[in-house]
């Protein structure tokens, strides 16, 4: 490419600068783990599911009479329709994958953290979207397991007080999930995808305003910090590499590991499955609806458990940096909930009543419980360390830190 | 390792409630000429009253039927759809009989679904006709199972042997394509990912 | 950032020569697979939007032919574009035998398989309108085209003749196009 086209360019929009701000002068901190990996997998997987959809969008009829031979039209006589529908529904499936070990990586080293609590919060909206747009997607095959499951989230909103009855009505555009709901599941999630990119360019503004945080858990000196390219656009093309073999492996060897075999059998108004379950990345959330026996209560409580992340930057109330690296009792308590949100999924498998109803209650109240109790323990857990003294490795990167230091110093 | 667990246990979670205890155990054969024995048995006895709706006899052109073969079965452009009327199946047996088009995906267990169930015939004290997987079914033991003596049985196994495995290649003809490009997909990414960490590590090289 | 730009030169300086070419090499072979890549991952998605089997499968239309007099013209679809079938009169077949047609010359009889039959694609070569039956051929309603009962391009600004679409007698009153 020639200079003079480059300068022709730079004088007219900003590109070379931009180049330089989010890759080759954009400073990283070069102590990143492969965990951080995952924010651009979730980035790629966007640009893999938007791409996919619209190919299938040429091919799809959302029409209660058409919608499942359309589908299975794209799986037979569509060139590489079945290679497109697997990445699109695989895709879903890593999508929340990635985005779950992004937001673990995120609680253990802390960095919803101040500077970072917008980032956090722009991902909360994400996940939300992206929540929207993974269920609405699910309805458009068509089949047993799309129809029920829409069938029963949208009356949960017939929970709400007074309205319910007329809310539930007005989602689904009919008596039961029907034509009108389809239809207009299948604009708006095509709609949504388009939220998540503009939410996207703020989660990016953001961070590369207030730059990646670190296993440190506190800003690196000039020293330590490297340009993302070459060194992070490298190593990330590398993790996308090994992503996209396991992700092929499924697509090509496993396709339908993700799917219902019940969702294989049209939608049927009029005869639930014996077994109904949401997709496996909804399990968790389901279990904890499912644990309160009150129908309005188990919404409140579903929906609490996924906007209580957002609460985590006033939760966390210790000062210790590095997330559970450097402090023990929090580390204990991320392996618990880990635990428990596995726990979870699994009650949210099985058919309710019993056993699995006294565990899921108990999961549920750990849930929140390690949220609802975190001012408390990592209060204690700060002049805990700070009493012990802390750990060498620990003060050693103190001392190196410029923010931190004053304030310390005042506080002793 | 500990959010691995617990990506595993999520994937496993989501494929539980296998109810797959009461299914005979069975080693499907799908070489090409027992799908063609499959699909002869298929069309010559399931669709007097089951449609395969989403195969049409032009797809039966894959299997290596030779067009002859497949033109005397039914036109090449129309689907394979039942020759009983689904109004009178319906007052037949008081319900339309399912597509088998994706039968073998859409049953917990596959084709051994539909294996277990064909080979599942027996005649009760009553002397009525029922099946072990499917207690109270109104389909006809179709292959003659309950009558059948163990020679014969052995006979009409293979055929339901092959029958289920026609059907699972109904429910997903491209099964085969779908796989050898995923080993060449697979190999190509194998290679390009072991280039990005020689180049991964070579950059990273410059900082030590 | 002035740090970063040390860590930049200070690598720079102990990277040797044979270093630095043996990573050209390396960046260039994968940059080479990682393009390749790409562009075969592009080809299901163009692919995806070529007719699918089930239309490229819409393979013959047949056409019977007894009960059309002399003089009457039929359109019928095939692949869903409109086929005109002609039945032609003996004077018209005389007309045609001693022309060359216009534009686009070419002998009645490499257009035909019976000379009393003509099966031309209906669609004009100019912009794709469906061209109207006249008495000495047809006539594009869209810009003037006029063809002849051959099916050639007269005048007007269509470059082509109609199309012959590939077809077979079947039988002596039956056609199959396709």
């Amino acid at each position: 490419m020639s200079q003079r086209l480059i300068t022709w360019i730079d004088q007219r929009f900003p590109l070379t600068a931009f180049i330089k701000h989010a890759l080759t002068h954009y400073p990283t901190p070069r102590n990143l783990s492969y965990w951080w990996n995952f924010g651009f997998l979730a980035g790629f997987l966007l640009l893999l599911q938007i791409i996919s959809g619209v190919f299938l969008a040429m091919h799809y009829k959302p029409d209660v009479d058409l919608a499942f031979d359309s589908v299975q039209h794209i799986m037979r006589e569509v060139n590489y329709g079945w290679l497109i529908r697997y990445l699109h529904s695989t895709g879903a499936s890593a999508f929340f994958a990635v985005i779950f070990i992004h937001m673990a990586r995120t609680l253990y080293y802390g960095s919803y953290r101040a500077p970072r609590e917008l980032m956090w919060w722009s991902g909360q909206v994400l996940l939300i979207l992206l929540m929207a747009s993974a269920f609405m997607g699910y309805l458009l095959p068509w089949g047993q397991m799309s129809f029920w499951g829409a069938q029963v989230i949208t009356s949960l909103f017939g929970a709400t007080p007074l309205i319910g009855d007329e809310i539930v009505l007005w989602l689904r555009g009919d008596f039961v999930v029907g034509d009108a709901t389809l239809n207009r599941f299948f604009a708006l999630h095509y709609l949504v995808p388009f939220f998540i990119v503009g939410m996207v360019l703020i989660h990016l503004m953001a961070l590369h305003h207030v730059k990646s945080s670190n296993p440190s858990g506190i800003n690196l000196a000039d020293k330590d910090n490297i340009p993302f390219h070459p060194y992070f656009t490298a190593k990330d093309l590398f993790g996308l590499g090994v992503f996209l073999i396991i992700f092929c492996g499924f697509v090509f060897f496993a396709p339908e590991f993700f799917i219902e075999a019940a969702n294989n059998t049209p939608a049927n108004p009029l005869r639930t499955p014996p077994h109904i379950v949401p997709e496996w990345y909804f399990l968790p959330f389901y279990a904890i609806l499912r644990a309160i026996p009150d129908a309005l209560g188990g919404v409140v409580a579903m929906t609490l458990s996924i906007l209580i992340f957002a609460a985590m930057p006033f939760l966390d109330r210790s000062r210790i940096p590095g997330g559970a690296r450097f402090r023990p009792l929090y580390r204990v308590v991320f392996y618990i909930f880990v635990v428990d949100v596995a726990v979870l999924a699994y009650v949210g498998s099985q058919p309710p009543g019993g056993v699995i109803f006294q565990i899921d209650v108990a999961a549920t109240v750990i849930y929140f419980a390690v949220f609802l109790t975190l001012p408390f323990y990592s209060r204690w857990e700060e002049r805990w360390l700070r009493a012990r003294g802390l750990p060498p490795a620990l003060q050693a990167l103190l001392d190196s830190d410029t923010e931190l230091r004053p304030r310390r110093e005042t506080r002793q | 390792m500990k959010l691995r667990a617990l990506i595993c246990v999520l994937l496993c979670a989501a494929s539980t409630a296998w109810a797959e205890n009461a299914l005979k155990d069975v080693d499907l054969d799908s070489s090409p000429a027992a799908l063609r024995r499959g699909a002869v048995t298929v069309t010559s006895r399931c669709l007097s009253c089951h449609s395969v709706k989403y195969l049409h006899y032009r797809d039966l052109l894959k299997l290596d039927f030779s067009r002859e073969e497949v033109m005397s079965m039914g036109n090449l452009e129309s689907a394979l759809l039942a020759l009983t009327p689904a109004e009178v199946s319906e007052q037949a047996y008081g319900r339309v009989p399912p597509d088998l088009s994706l039968l073998a995906k859409a049953r917990e267990g596959g084709p051994r679904y539909i294996y277990t169930l064909l080979t599942g015939f027996y005649q009760d004290q009553t002397g009525e006709i029922n099946n072990h997987l499917y207690p109270g079914i109104r389909m006809p033991d179709i292959l003659g199972w309950s009558g059948a003596d163990s020679t014969q049985r052995a006979a009409l196994a293979i055929q339901a042997n092959e029958a289920a495995a026609f059907l699972m290649w109904a429910a997903d003809p491209r099964a085969d394509e779908r796989k050898s490009l995923g080993y060449y997909t697979i190999a190509y990414l194998a290679l390009l990912t072991g280039l990005l960490y020689l180049v991964k590590r070579k950059v990273w090289a410059r900082l030590k | 950032m002035a740090a970063m730009g040390v860590v930049e030169d200070q690598a720079m300086a102990e990277s040797d020569e044979v270093d630095e070419e043996r990573r050209d090499f390396l960046l260039t072979a994968t940059g080479t697979v990682g393009v390749v890549g790409v562009a075969a991952a592009c080809w299901p998605f163009i692919s995806s939007m070529n007719p699918t089997l089930d239309v490229q499968a819409q393979a013959a239309t047949d056409v019977d032919l007894s009960g059309m007099a002399a003089g009457a013209t039929r359109t019928v679809a095939w692949r869903g574009k409109p086929v005109f079938v002609v039945h032609r009169t003996p004077e018209q077949i005389a007309a045609m035998a001693q022309s060359e047609g216009g534009r686009d010359p070419a002998p009645d009889q490499t257009r035909v398989r019976d000379a009393r039959w003509l099966v031309v694609v209906g669609i004009c070569t100019h912009l794709g309108c469906v061209p109207n039956k006249t008495e000495s051929g047809w006539l594009c309603p869209c810009h003037g085209s006029v063809y002849d009962n051959s099916g050639r391009i007269l005048h007007g600004p269509a470059p082509r003749n109609l199309e012959v679409p590939p077809y077979h007698f079947a039988a002596p009153d039956k056609i199959v196009i396709g």
